[in-house]
């Protein structure tokens, strides 16, 4: 068993000199190229979904370092499996750590947004470490029994040349062990320089965006309390791994696919084109009947119609492919973006440069279609297809490929379970139905008629609409039912239906105690 | 030579996490479309091995806990409970379908998700079953008994398993008391736990062998 102990750490030294170097690479060329993160990546869209939210649900916020650690801990196994191979079979060893380097150049290629030269930084992992394995194993490998043992050195005790030799081979062996150790460590190093570098960067340019104002301003912001949701507490959809955080000074937008001229955007390209502000509400598909996965903000962006226009948009091309540096594709009708509503490439949030865990640089907003077909964030690339040809991220899951926003609406005050003394009551929540609008909301308790409630002052058909009723509650308990009409007469289907495929359908309703 | 080594393994170890800048995850207020037919809350869809996947079970205890579906994919598991607001949760297990069948009689299945924090003692089918059918029907008929009922199964706050021994008050206004101790938890003397601590996204179930009934 202990004289596997050098050979197993040889195998890790070798291996991770060679991470090291490849991460280096990839901090120096495109963090995204990094094989742990590639593998990383490929390992989470390999895990069922179930697997992934107990992950999440059992170990919170550690779930990420917990798989890059656990990642970590199957590669340190292997290397020093490989370590050890290269005792007896070094050919089969060498082999063993150049087929670990190509399985992250695949992974790293094979990311959504992967380029060729992504495989470099793993094709190069793996030829570090296995020249590492090649330079160290025979130093590692016990003393060979050698026909002419050189002659002692002056000055060394004679008598026992064996334990001697052992020595020298060991001191070898320590010097190398500590040169490789030595420059992993460097490598690693400053692979985590430049990359906290490269994150600093992100926040500074962020820091330093000076917002134009919209030549096509919103009306005047409301007023009412509750309307605009603040950034902090906007609800979050991503599969990110990591936050990106994108220097806009190295990014681009391009615009591929079926259209006659594919165009490459800058971020300053795109912030000194005229600016709209609107104010929009979003929401998630998954969020059910009265859940909390919506909200509302001032929103200002490059409208995206004139530039898929000015790209040249093919004729049978429906579907518009944003991709983004998640690695998220968000399929999204051409019809909608071009049908003269406020689809938009949004860089500011409620009066703020995006933050970053919000898509900066810049995110697709679409009105009126759940976020998850609408509002890629992050965004690096918008490629016009066909549905017919290309299901995107959650297409490919089973959601539906067309998913309009339906009419909702929601009880937010007083809160489920709410003690209430008698007397008047304020009962109030929001209502949406983003591109239709809504006309009416109407609160019913326990079996009475349905009563009329007071729409607050809204911004467009593109947000929520705020409502409230005066309830004269009397003592017991009692049943509270929202429903909402929109712009166009429909009346909020009753019918309860889950998230899955296409968005909750059911009026909220809430139980509480008056008395 | 043990320094030399342990310094040398120091140093892979340390060479292998270096590079990774890998910043923590996002809010946890965030959500994720899934697979799966209900809304899930994630913060980031992300992952562990399977095989490491284990310790979220920890918390949870009892002899009824080995009756819940264990495929993580299973709706009723307690994977997918755990990031199901409470009466979607329970829904989906059909250990509670009685239960389910009631709350949604009562309508109390969005108050129920929509609460903040809720403690839920989920009486079993078998639980209903005990009732004579003629009583249980008249009180499934009768939405203001089941009502009251219902809410006498419900804390209006998280309760973990270390703090459930004592008197709560439900949303029913009435106390119940849990006594015991370890895993041997009874309600008001006549219910068992016979599943404890499930976690759902917003409250906490504990699964009982028989109908609690408010004294008044």
């Amino acid at each position: 068993m202990r004289q596997l102990i050098r050979p197993a750490l040889t195998g890790l030294l070798a291996a991770a000199g060679g991470i090291a170097t490849a991460e280096l690479v990839a901090s120096l060329t495109r963090p995204e190229a990094s094989p742990l993160v590639a593998i990383g990546g490929t390992v989470i869209d390999a895990t069922p979904t179930p697997v992934k939210e107990y992950a999440v649900s059992t170990f919170g916020t550690y779930d990420k370092p917990l798989l890059i650690g656990t990642i970590l801990l199957v590669l340190a196994a292997l290397a020093a499996a490989a370590g050890v191979l290269a005792v007896r079979h070094r050919t089969a060893a060498l082999v063993l750590v150049g087929l670990l380097g190509l399985g992250g150049a695949a992974a790293a290629l094979t990311r959504p947004g992967g380029r060729p030269l992504d495989a470099l930084p793993a094709l190069l992992a793996g030829a570090v470490s296995a020249a590492l394995l090649a330079w160290l194993a025979p130093k590692a490998a016990p003393a060979p029994i050698s026909p002419a043992p050189p002659p002692p050195s002056p000055g060394a005790q004679a008598g026992q040349p064996g334990s001697d030799r052992a020595g020298t081979g060991r001191r070898g062996f320590l010097v190398a062990a500590g040169l490789v150790a030595l420059g992993t460590a460097l490598a690693g190093g400053v692979a985590a320089l430049v990359r906290r570098r490269g994150a600093q960067a992100a926040d500074q340019a962020r820091g330093q965006i000076t917002l134009p104002a919209p030549a096509d301003p919103a009306p005047p912001a409301l007023t009412t309390p509750g309307f605009y949701t603040p950034n902090q507490d906007f609800y979050r959809v991503d599969i990110a791994l990591t936050v990106p955080r994108i220097d806009p000074r190295d990014w681009t937008l391009k615009i591929t696919g079926r259209v006659d001229r594919p165009v490459e955007l800058t971020f300053d390209d795109l912030i000194k084109r005229p600016l709209t502000e609107r104010d929009i509400t979003l929401n998630c598909v998954s969020n059910e009947v009265g859940g909390p996965y919506v909200g509302t903000a001032r929103w200002l962006g490059v409208p995206l119609a004139p530039l898929l226009r000015a790209a040249g948009v093919q004729a049978g091309a429906d579907q518009l492919v944003a991709r983004a540096a998640d690695g998220i594709t968000i399929g999204t009708p051409v019809a909608t973006v071009l049908d003269g509503r406020d689809a938009m490439l949004a860089l500011a949030m409620n009066g703020q440069p995006l933050p970053l865990e919000h898509g900066f640089p810049i995110r697709m907003l679409t009105p009126g279609l759940y976020g998850y077909v609408g509002a890629a964030k992050w965004i690096t690339e918008l490629e016009l297809t066909t549905f017919a040809t290309y299901d995107a991220y959650w297409t490919q899951r089973g959601w539906a490929a067309q998913a309009p926003v339906k009419t909702a609406s929601r009880i937010d005050r007083p809160k489920a379970f709410a003690r209430l003394a008698p007397g008047p009551v304020t009962v109030a929540g929001v209502a949406w139905a983003q591109r239709r609008g809504i006309s009416a909301v109407e609160v019913q308790v326990d079996g009475d008629p349905w009563r009329q409630a007071t729409l607050l002052p809204t911004a467009s058909t593109d947000t929520w609409v705020q409502w409230t009723w005066d309830w004269a509650a009397t003592k017991g308990s009692h049943t509270l039912r929202v429903r909402a009409t929109d712009g166009t007469g429909q009346v909020q289907p009753e019918q309860r239906a889950d998230p899955f495929p296409d968005g909750a359908t059911g009026w909220h309703t809430l139980v509480m105690t008056v008395g | 030579m043990y320094g030399k080594r342990k310094l040398t393994t120091v140093f892979a170890v340390a060479a292998f996490s270096l590079s990774l800048g890998l910043a923590a995850c996002g809010s946890e207020n965030a959500t994720t479309p899934t697979a799966q037919p209900t809304g899930v809350p994630t913060a980031v869809p992300t992952t562990v091995p399977t095989g490491t996947a284990t310790p979220g079970a920890a918390g949870v205890f009892g002899p009824g806990c080995g009756t819940l579906p264990t495929d993580p994919a299973n709706p009723g598991s307690l994977e997918m409970m755990a990031q199901q607001p409470v009466a979607t949760a329970a829904a989906a297990n059909p250990q509670l379908a009685t239960l389910t069948a009631a709350v949604q009689q009562a309508g109390l299945a969005d108050t129920l998700n929509s609460a903040e924090a809720v403690t839920v003692f989920a009486p079993v089918n078998e639980a209903f079953a005990k009732i004579p059918k003629e009583q249980l029907d008249q009180v499934l008929a009768n939405p203001e008994q089941l009502k009251k009922i219902l809410t006498y199964h419900v804390v209006g706050q998280k309760v973990a398993a270390d703090k459930i021994a004592g008197t709560h008050q439900t949303l029913e206004g009435q106390d119940i008391t849990v006594t015991g101790s370890g895993q041997d938890f009874k309600v008001n003397d006549t219910a068992t736990i016979i599943c404890g601590n499930i976690p759902t996204r917003n409250g906490v179930v504990y699964l009982v062998d028989g109908v609690l009934m408010p004294p008044s």
